[in-house]
């Protein structure tokens, strides 16, 4: 697999099928005397800022920390053995429900979207 | 039967896409000032857009996934973020310029002054994405805006010359005028072959769950669709080469001109016919817009989105556009003359075609997206053929701005 090509920005969708985000970035462990290994994917807009330098990354977290509090200091990842399937779009075997990705999408929902008539 | 139904709404509903503010504006223009000798920049624009809007269902039928997906997953988030800029900012003028539209219809219908109109108009058009289903929006937009099939009409009863009307199909060095000539030129491609229109319809063929055996219905769309919207910025045109013309007035600088362009054929229901044309082909644009931007952002990060679904459940979808529709009001209600925006806005979106069109090259002869679907020598050809046209355009488009604008 040609992990720019074939992993980095696609589509991850739940284990409901929920389109959850993008792989925004990869986390690769280098072991001694051995190939590098991949661990994790990673998710979000610290990790997408990141990609665009590290000022730009630095800004990002001190944004997010105003905005949502210190758990959201590092980007959202997943482990790389809950990834069921690489094609088009990324599987992985979890619930976003149960992560803090979609936590400003709750909070938009419950604070202002949700507040409008008719949502 | 099912697929005829399908492929005729599916015509209807492009001619929604196609004719609006901007194709309207350029076409009248055109005829007033230089008679029926740039029709062939309307059918250029048309034949490209055929190309691009088939290649834009054919991607999404086939891999599910929308050009804006491809565009990220393909060429990845820098890349992707520069076009994402650029285009959210074109669309903001252009989704301004469709408000406008609609507010200057509203004007000449009730007198009151387009910027008081901006903001309602806006409000109605958030009204009907938050309330309203895809197949709503895209057919009830549709079947209203066949109302815009009176300038074929009125061209045809205006009994223009045929030949000079086919003399025109072919390009032509103007006689004067030379600037604001190409400048016209280059609005109409911008108006005809706008990245929203291919843009939405890949999105609009993943809301409608299209998928392998669609492509004869999108091939059918793609093809009559967009030549159905042509006829109709042609018969706008035709019908300002031979009315404005005849009333002296030989350049569109105001809106309120082009009332004029349907009473000596229907008489006071020629006004009627032209502000609820403006209007509904306009407020259309608008809402298609509004979803078009929606979709760039959500698809663009990976969120949830979809038209049929209730705000609540993707709150960031639904907030995309409501933002979207409140500032594009705003240059409207502050009193920016619509008339303006437009032309500006047409030759920025020719501009900006590069942008846009360059992924198309990649994306339809990827195997992983589209296997054995992929772009024969004909398509790439189109599209190696629109991406130089679009580089020309971005070239040209600033100088004869500031020698031709008008």
């Amino acid at each position: 697999m040609d992990l720019l090509r074939d992993l980095l920005d696609k589509q991850v969708v739940d284990r409901n099928q929920v389109k959850i985000g993008k792989v925004d970035g990869l986390v690769v462990e280098l072991r001694r005397d051995l190939p590098p290994r991949i661990v994790a994917i990673e998710l979000g807009s610290i990790t997408l800022a990141r990609r665009l330098g590290a000022r730009p990354g630095r800004w990002m977290v001190w944004l997010v920390v105003r905005l949502g509090g210190k758990r959201h200091a590092k980007p959202h990842r997943i482990a790389w053995k809950k990834v069921r399937d690489v094609g088009v779009d990324i599987k992985v075997d979890v619930d976003v429900h149960r992560t803090t990705i979609f936590d400003w999408q709750d909070w938009l929902r419950d604070r202002v979207i949700g507040r409008i008539p008719g949502a | 039967m099912k697929k005829l139904l399908e492929i005729s709404l599916g015509i209807v509903t492009s001619v929604g896409g196609f004719l609006e503010v901007g194709s309207m504006t350029t076409a009248a223009q055109a005829g007033a000032t230089f008679g029926f000798t740039l029709i062939w920049a309307i059918l250029l624009g048309t034949i490209c857009i055929i190309f691009l809007v088939e290649m834009a269902g054919r991607f999404a039928a086939v891999s599910g996934h929308t050009i804006a997906d491809g565009i990220r997953e393909r060429f990845g988030f820098n890349t992707f973020l520069w076009s994402l800029l650029a285009t959210l900012l074109v669309n903001f003028m252009v989704m301004s310029a469709e408000i406008g539209g609609v507010a200057i219809a509203a004007e000449l219908a009730t007198g009151i002054g387009f910027q008081w109109w901006a903001l309602p108009v806006s409000f109605l058009a958030w009204l009907f994405l938050w309330k309203g289903t895809f197949g709503l929006i895209e057919k009830g937009v549709a079947i209203l805006g066949l109302v815009t099939l009176c300038f074929v009409v009125a061209a045809v009863m205006l009994k223009p010359e045929w030949r000079q009307v086919a003399a025109g199909a072919i390009p032509s060095l103007p006689e004067h005028d030379a600037a604001s000539y190409w400048f016209i030129a280059v609005s109409i491609l911008g108006a005809s072959i706008s990245p929203y229109l291919f843009m939405f319809y890949s999105s609009g063929a993943v809301e409608d769950q299209w998928d392998k055996t669609y492509l004869g219905t999108n091939r059918a769309i793609a093809g009559l669709g967009m030549s159905f919207g042509g006829t109709i910025s042609v018969g706008v045109l035709i019908v300002a080469a031979l009315v404005l013309g005849a009333h002296g007035i030989s350049q569109v600088d105001d809106y309120h001109q082009l009332p004029l362009l349907l009473l000596p054929t229907f008489g006071f229901w020629g006004f009627v016919l032209f502000v609820a044309s403006l209007a509904i082909a306009c407020f259309g644009a608008a809402l298609e817009i509004g979803l078009q931007q929606a979709y760039l952002v959500a698809q663009g990060f990976g969120w949830t989105w979809g038209e049929d679904r209730k705000p609540r459940e993707d709150p960031g979808f639904c907030s995309v556009y409501t933002v979207s529709l409140l500032l594009a009001a705003m240059p409207i209600a502050l009193g920016l003359d619509p008339l303006k925006l437009t032309i500006f806005s047409m030759a920025v979106t020719a501009a900006s075609l590069p942008l846009t069109v360059v992924p198309f090259l990649f994306l339809l002869n990827d195997e992983r997206y589209v296997g054995e679907h992929r772009n024969g020598v004909i398509s790439n050809g189109a599209v190696i053929f629109i991406i130089a046209l679009g580089f020309v355009l971005a070239m040209v488009t600033i100088p004869l701005q500031t020698f031709g604008g008008s």
